[in-house]
């Protein structure tokens, strides 16, 4: 019945023009609360949930890709709808009208906050815990009180296993006491590519189990990398599976992936850019090879794989690539300037902040991302802000020495896109904050496909 | 040279509070007033007497911890310098700590530096949001913005207050006041950071850290249009 329900208000929401992926999981659960644990239990807890700060997305959906190229029918909330009606709205999907559920696994990403809630319903047979940043503040309260809050739904389940990035300490604070066989994976070795500012926004710092101060052999980004602690000996703990000699291609990253458990070594390529990606590989691989799924069809999904909305999507305008980058925390901001850097051609860099209650209402984070690497480089020919918060982003570049003559606010995204469309630069880097994403991609597809229509004209003539 | 220290970076950095000493930075710079930058960690030594400006932020429950034990340590030296002048920029947790004490929802009584007289209360739920506040600053009123995210109410028990909310909590969501003043020392539970967006502040507390110097001297003009405009928006928003 709920079910049932649940599908009507799909439809009615496709037909208003809605993209339907949260309400009928919130009508669903409204008429019958139980129906999650119910479906759920369908899948006898073939279940893995993707939960953490940044690439929540970017893993589910590799590890999705995955599972679909070696043959299994997945229940999937791949539009990154990741609150419990999202999760809700994914089974009903995925059912048909009397609610019944002919699939083989569920992949989700689920959101930090919601995850307790959500493991309330479904007892998963793996967790998947990426990293812990800072992100959106006013609505979670304090970081560590969301992990404390996961740490204790963890204890809560049972015989799951949990997949854990050893290279953050902050992850470490749930998977260090808990009883739960653990995998974990991480970068081994400090990769040249890699640049690490000491300004930078470093989130844990401390130890896990003594609270002393956590000493460095070296960083990947962030508090990303291999730690110990000098108080109690505590240290990263050994990886199941490691990537070796990762490298930053033009367009991609490829590495050496050690799979300790079964003693062998494979290599992968991914042409998505940015090097925190290799995390969301790594995470994959683990939960594949858990799953006894062959290397050449991890491979092969992993090279195949295409970022979704924002996740560096790639644009092109004739000869100009144009990148879009969705950006929530200081972490992931820093990421993308690193990519941005990383790229030789001349760039106009596009910023675009909203202050939704989706994107978080307090916007003072952007304070905390390192705008200053980008203020005397000559590459970087403008900056044009946009979105809600414009004003605001022009104040900081311009506190972070930017020149004020480089810096354009203007407030209306689909005039500044095709602003930032039609600068001299050869390459166009956009960062647009959660709902300021949707808007962006949807004016700069309209933008890109007009001009390719005048373009053939021309040629026809 | 006017010397800025900055209290626990790598601790107290949430809610881009940073952004207050960039400003404090950046706006004697494009003054050419010469100005140097001292970051201080937990244990490291400082001698507070050579200090011009100081800030102390606000930091999650763990880190808040760790810097009230090391600040007790210095709590005479820092007393001292404050009764002699030294200007203090103290936000959200920071603020909390210049007080007598901080009690937690189930009673328990964390004690303060005692610098100022204030005392904060846990409360259940957080105060959160944007807020515009009036401020007076040499006889003159200026509108201030910020976002607040505080779950204690701070009482403010005969100290001085920064200002009056025009809209938003404040200290306690009660008596309509935000922030505390004591001498030169300057509380508030804006983040935003406050600095930026507000340069008749944050140019009142250069003027201060000057004369204290001995340097009486009237502030350059600056070209505050984006600065004017993030108010701006602010400001459109609440009032």
């Amino acid at each position: 019945m709920a079910v049932l329900f649940g599908k009507l208000v799909f439809r009615l929401s496709k037909m208003l023009g809605y993209k339907g992926s949260s309400l009928p999981g919130m009508v669903a659960l409204k008429i019958y609360p139980g129906f999650l644990s119910q479906i759920s239990k369908k899948l006898d807890r073939r279940i893995v949930l993707v939960t953490g700060t940044n690439g929540k997305t970017t893993t589910n959906n590799i590890i999705a890709s995955i599972m679909r190229a070696s043959g299994y029918k997945i229940v999937c909330n791949a539009e990154g709808a990741n609150m419990i009606n999202g999760i809700a709205a994914a089974f009903i999907l995925a059912a048909d009208f009397k609610g019944n559920l002919n699939h083989d696994y569920a992949v989700l990403e689920v959101d930090e906050a919601s995850f307790p809630h959500v493991t309330k319903y479904l007892n998963p047979e793996f967790v998947v815990i990426n990293n812990f940043f800072r992100d959106q503040l006013d609505r979670y309260g304090e970081l560590d009180k969301t992990i404390l809050f996961i740490k204790d739904a963890v204890k809560k389940l049972e015989d799951t296993v949990l997949i854990a990035n050893a290279d953050d300490p902050l992850v470490m604070r749930i998977t260090a006491f808990s009883k739960h066989k653990t995998v974990y994976y991480g970068v081994l070795t400090k990769s040249e590519e890699q640049f690490v500012k000491a300004k930078e926004t470093k989130e844990a710092r401390f130890c896990p189990v003594c609270g002393s101060k956590l000493i460095y052999d070296f960083y990947h980004y962030s508090q990303l990398g291999d730690y110990k602690c000098e108080g109690c000996g505590f240290k990263r703990p050994d990886l199941d599976i490691c990537a070796l000699e990762v490298k930053l291609l033009d367009g991609g990253i490829c590495s050496k992936v050690c799979d300790r458990i079964h003693k062998m070594e494979f290599e992968i390529k991914l042409n998505i850019k940015g090097f925190y990606n290799i995390y969301n590989a790594l995470a994959a691989c683990a939960f594949s090879r858990l799953k006894a799924i062959d290397v050449p069809i991890i491979q092969k999904a992993l090279f195949e794989y295409k970022p979704v909305a924002g996740r560096l999507e790639v644009f092109y305008n004739d000869e100009k690539e144009i990148l879009l980058n969705l950006v929530k925390n200081p972490t992931g901001f820093n990421e993308g300037i690193k990519t941005l850097g990383s790229i030789e051609k001349t760039k106009d860099v596009f910023i675009a902040i909203n202050d939704n209650h989706a994107d978080g209402i307090d916007i003072s984070w952007l304070w905390d991302v390192d705008f200053e690497f980008l203020a005397d480089r000559g590459d970087v020919l403008s900056f044009i802000c946009s979105g809600k918060r414009s004003e605001e982003m022009a104040l900081r570049l311009k506190y972070a020495g930017v020149p004020v003559e480089k810096i354009k606010i203007i407030k209306n995204m689909r005039e500044a896109v095709a602003v930032v469309v039609n600068e001299k630069a050869k390459n166009a880097y956009l960062f647009a904050t959660y709902t300021a994403l949707w808007p962006v991609q949807r004016y700069l597809k309209a933008i890109l496909k007009s001009s390719e229509k005048e373009q053939r004209a021309c040629k026809m003539k | 040279m006017i010397t800025v220290c900055h209290m626990y970076p790598d601790l107290l950095n949430l809610y881009g509070d940073r952004g207050n000493v960039i400003a404090f930075l950046k706006r004697c710079m494009w003054r050419n007033i010469p100005v140097n930058l001292v970051e201080v960690g937990l244990g490291e030594s400082i001698d507070f007497e050579k200090i011009d400006f100081l800030f102390l932020g606000g930091g999650s429950d763990t880190e808040q911890n760790l810097i009230a034990r090391d600040l007790m340590k210095r709590k005479k030296l820092l007393s001292q310098a404050v009764e002699n002048g030294l200007v203090v920029l103290a936000i959200c947790g920071g603020y909390q700590l210049l007080g007598r004490y901080y009690r937690t929802l189930d009673g328990k009584e964390i004690p303060g530096l005692s610098i100022m007289n204030h005392y904060t209360v846990a409360g259940k739920n957080r105060l959160t949001g944007n807020v515009a506040v009036e401020i007076e600053l040499d006889g003159k009123k200026h509108k201030i913005v910020g976002f607040e995210n505080h779950a204690g109410r701070t009482f403010l028990d005969g100290v001085k207050p920064l200002s009056k909310i025009l809209s938003g909590f404040g200290n306690n969501a009660k008596d309509g006041t935000e922030g505390a003043v004591y001498k030169n020392v300057f509380c508030s539970y804006l983040h935003g950071p406050i600095l930026p967006k507000n340069p008749e502040l944050t140019d009142h507390l250069i003027k201060l850290a000057l004369e204290r110097k001995g340097i009486q001297q009237e502030l350059l003009p600056l070209n505050d249009q984006f600065e004017k405009q993030a108010k701006e928006y602010i400001l459109s928003k609440l009032l």
